[in-house]
């Protein structure tokens, strides 16, 4: 195998422009000094005091976030190899473009925007390779020396299917971990990442828009999904002093701990990590053994809690928060099911199922405790896209789906979105994805990150609806005829991520839970608490309370079961729309916990239920004007998951 | 000189004389005479580290002179193809050229650093993408739709009249019904209020007087009762408030600008005519 005649005048071309191109940019940079954008300096600019607070305001002092700032912790650009290899064109600059609310023309050319602008945005391209694959179409010499490379190379830039099998190709290479070595070439992936970085420096804009240092650590044994995100609380002086770990280095997420850990020894930075899509685990995400099948032990669990306070419990390939085979009278569980197998579809076999879902690992992680005395699951919870269009797209009614070969078009939802061994997924079974609310003080990396650290943050499958959380011993229903629920809710409890000790005598966590709509979305159907906890024989138990529901005036629980009926059904699915004529825009309430135990471990998260919309697909079935098979679900029921809150008595 | 080294012309033609330069190059007479094929020692060694890498061992002699003579068949074969015209029609090939083209320019783009004088002038050019939005200082007071069903309009209006009679001092804390957003917003961004309330909101706060209490407005949530303290109106900003912004747009169009007059350039080179034709299905 030889490389074409162009590679070979490609790289002297390469050579020859450097040294050119560095005389260039000498002379014109000489009189431009540019001042170092050390991160860390919020933009005074952007608050402007201009109007002196009265000074009989209840906010003097107050130091509580009172906004949420949407984004998304999970993004993939034609820097992430597969997203390249399916034809994604559009770089990290485009992304965050994207996401600060300009419009971009996708990698199919349809022109993109969004609805609204996020605040701020994580993109966390693939660490292995990170950025070869775009090297890989542009024809890098030393790359397509490897025949494998040449190969891909050759069928990428042919296009249409036999593009895609390309690019399937490499994911699967990839998971088998068999990537060719030009592609992880030390030199080449330091500066690339560097290239990475400095674009996030250059659009990180304290105040307005945040853009984080980040990537993805994509560890696939054997199609079992163990991939984490990567966070920095850190600009680029930091990150670039370690190039990211890779799953060549190792796959085994504990090597990714040590890693975090000498990370933050050698820089002094700060790092989080944000594991994702155990329903694609086979049983191994919340495994309660380790990678290796060994014992968990105490230090394992500290280990793990240390680095992992997340969890991406909600994103196109699939919600994770609840599985109904696992939660058999909860009626709102299996949102957006994926469980047909791992990343590969490798089937899935008996006793898998406890091991990948948030409810479950939040309940098994009562248990660890119990034995070892660390919570290692004790996961707040966002949500996410892991679009790889470079398009960070949540809404249904603007959705470009997970990677290039299924951005909108008429026949989209009958492709293949995933294919291995002729086991197949239909591009119509992608859920229209998530975002993350954070509740942070200021839109800089530093606050955000320290909230999510703190886990003050909430899962939504789209739609911005502001939800408040708040546990304490004390609330009473006057609290919740408060006009500012933030007050009262800092002043007597914990927010969402936050912890309860031991009950005073006689008492029951009291929870304040409020919930707005999106300004632009759908009413609310209900307010729910899920409760976890460990009984006294040391059994996991789950429950799910309604605690506030729109059109109360009218609808009441059913007397003999206690079940609340259904808010009903405005979609008009001819016009795919609906009407805000049912449900409520708000709902606050106080609820107390009937059935509380003192002695009993638990935790509590709220989940805020949307009436009915259009699902992506009913949209799309208008526009387009196309009909769906029976089995494309055409109606949905969007939703936010907060952050738990745990119960923990004194003595374990 | 400087200025010399900006102009889109400057880069086109310097990009001409290097890839002249190294086509020349590239076309070493030792190797490339018509007639002669050269396998030189360093390709033999790139073939000996690509089996390597792939196969993870050393080739066999048996295999290396297998990959030296496919090496041979490959360039008899691409010399002769190139020789009967085999790659003018070849969608691959011709897409593959097309995009060595676009990575050689997109490459010098990337590197040129903009003069103050530069940023200046694109603001200038720009104003309106760099325009600071307008920042309103309000207080409002919620109206759930569902605690009023059938009253809003009523209960709307006494609850004005008490706000007012407390005018500039009223608390917007104690009236109205619970809300989960602030009820006091200093100095915030047009889009900062669209995002939490709604566009339709934000449209209506511009139209308001400042200075009394108002409504209801309508937003994503239900109406509200709004008093306008005061606005900052939109503006142009100074080049020292955007420098930075400025220079990530300026880098920004240039990159794209250079890919356009990279292209311009080449096209100059040529008359280009496209013969006369029907759109199908357009009446003629």
């Amino acid at each position: 195998m030889g490389t074409a005649p162009f590679a070979t005048q490609e790289s002297n071309l390469k050579r020859i422009l450097t040294p050119i191109v560095a005389a260039l940019a000498l002379f014109a940079s000489a009189p431009a000094q540019q001042t170092p954008t050390d991160m860390g300096t919020p933009d005074l600019k952007d608050a402007p005091k201009l109007f002196k607070k009265p000074g009989y305001s209840p906010y003097a002092g107050r130091n509580y976030p009172t906004r949420v700032l949407w984004g998304d912790t999970h993004l993939h650009t034609s820097m992430s190899l597969d997203a390249r290899a399916g034809g994604n064109t559009l770089g990290p600059e485009e992304a965050l473009r994207f996401a600060r609310g300009e419009e971009v023309v996708s990698a199919t050319g349809v022109p993109a925007k969004l609805s609204r602008p996020l605040d701020w945005l994580v993109v966390a391209d693939h660490s292995d390779s990170m950025g070869v694959m775009d090297e890989v179409v542009k024809g890098n010499a030393a790359l397509l020396a490897d025949p494998t490379v040449k190969q891909w190379h050759d069928a990428i830039l042919q296009g249409g299917e036999t593009g895609m099998k390309a690019a399937y190709d490499v994911v699967e290479t990839l998971s088998a971990g068999k990537i060719p070595p030009v592609m992880s070439d030390a030199k080449l992936i330091r500066s690339l990442w560097e290239r990475q970085t400095a674009i996030m420096e250059k659009y990180n804009d304290p105040g307005r828009f945040t853009a984080f240092i980040g990537y993805e650590w994509t560890s696939n044994n054997g199609g079992n999904n163990l991939h984490r995100n990567v966070i920095y609380r850190d600009g680029k002086a930091k990150a670039d002093q370690l190039v990211p770990y890779t799953t060549a280095d190792s796959e085994n997420p504990e090597d990714l701990w040590t890693w975090m850990q000498a990370y933050e020894d050698k820089t002094g930075g700060s790092l989080l990590a944000i594991p994702h899509n155990g329903n694609l685990s086979n049983g191994r995400m919340f495994s309660v053994e380790t990678f290796k099948g060994n014992p968990l032990t105490r230090q394992w669990a500290e280990t793990r809690a240390k680095w992992e306070p997340l969890y991406e419990t909600t994103q196109i390939k699939g919600d994770g928060e609840s599985h109904p085979s696992l939660s058999p009278s909860d009626e709102f569980a299996g949102f957006e099911k994926w469980d047909k197998g791992n990343l590969m579809l490798v089937p899935k076999t008996p006793g898998m199922i406890q091991y990948e879902y948030t409810r479950e690992a939040l309940k098994n992680g009562l248990a660890i405790e119990q034995k070892l005395g660390v919570n290692p699951f004790k996961y707040g919870l966002v949500g996410s896209t892991d679009s790889h269009t470079s398009l960070s797209t949540a809404d249904e009614d603007n959705f470009f789906g997970k990677h290039s070969g299924v951005e909108p078009n008429p026949h989209r939802y009958e492709h293949v979105v995933m294919s291995f061994g002729g086991r197949t997924l239909m591009s119509w079974e992608m859920s229209a994805a998530g975002y993350a609310g954070v509740w942070a003080t200021e839109n800089t990396r530093e606050s955000l990150w320290d909230a999510m650290k703190r886990k003050e943050v909430y899962a939504t499958t789209g739609p911005r609806m502001v939800v408040r959380f708040f546990g304490g011993f004390d609330f009473i229903a006057k609290d919740a005829m408060t006009r500012i629920p933030a007050e009262v809710g800092y002043a007597k409890g914990v927010p969402m991520g936050g912890d309860l000790r031991q009950a005073p005598a006689g008492k029951s966590p009291t929870f304040l839970i409020a919930a707005l709509k999106d300004p632009m979305g759908a009413n609310l159907d209900r307010v729910q608490i899920v409760k976890g906890w460990l009984d006294a024989k040391g059994q996991t138990k789950e429950k799910v309370y309604d605690v506030a529901w729109g059109d109360a005036a009218t609808r009441k629980p059913d007397p003999r079961t206690g079940k609340l009926p259904p808010v009903g059904n405005t979609v008009d699915l001819a016009e795919a729309v609906f009407a805000n004529t049912i449900g409520d825009p708000e709902l606050i309430t106080v609820w107390k916990d009937p059935d509380f135990d003192p002695a009993q471990k638990a935790f509590y998260y709220a989940r805020v239920i949307e009436i009915p919309t259009p699902r992506w697909t009913a949209y799309e079935a208008k526009r387009f004007g196309v009909t769906m098979p029976k089995e494309v679900p055409m109606v949905t029921q969007e939703r936010a998951y907060t952050s738990p809150i745990w119960y923990t008595p004194s003595k374990l | 000189m400087r200025r010399f080294l900006h102009e889109p012309l400057v880069h086109f033609l310097l990009l001409g004389a290097l890839l002249f330069a190294v086509a020349g190059l590239a076309r070493k007479p030792s190797q490339n005479a018509p007639g002669t094929i050269v396998i030189t020692r360093a390709q033999i060694d790139a073939m000996v580290s690509a089996f390597e890498q792939t196969w993870q061992r050393a080739p066999r002699p048996e295999e290396l002179q297998g990959l030296v003579q496919d090496r041979v068949r490959e360039e008899v074969y691409y010399r002769e193809a190139v020789a009967a015209g085999l790659d003018k029609d070849d969608t691959i090939i011709r897409r593959r050229l097309r995009q060595k083209m676009e990575f050689v320019s997109e490459d010098v783009a990337a590197e040129v650093e903009p003069t103050e004088a530069d940023l200046r002038a694109y603001l200038s050019a720009h104003p309106e993408a760099f325009r600071l939005e307008a920042r309103y200082s309000f207080r409002h007071v919620y109206m759930d739709p569902e605690r009023h069903r059938g009253t809003l309009p009523a209960d709307a209006a006494r609850l004005l009249a008490k706000l007012n009679a407390a005018g500039v001092h009223a608390d917007p804390t104690r009236f109205g019904d619970p809300f989960l957003l602030d009820h006091t917003f200093d100095g915030v961004p047009a889009g900062v209020v669209a995002k939490q309330f709604g566009d339709a909101f934000a449209a209506k706060l511009a139209e308001l007087a400042p200075g009394r209490w108002q409504g209801p407005v309508e937003s994503g949530y239900g109406a509200h009762l709004v008093f306008l303290a005061g606005l900052v109106d939109a503006r142009t900003p100074s080049f020292e408030e955007v420098r930075d912004q400025v220079r990530v747009e300026w880098t920004h169009a240039k990159r794209l600008e250079a890919n356009e007059a990279f292209y311009a350039g080449l096209l100059k080179k040529y008359t280009v005519t496209v013969e006369p034709y029907a759109t199908p299905g357009a009446k003629p």
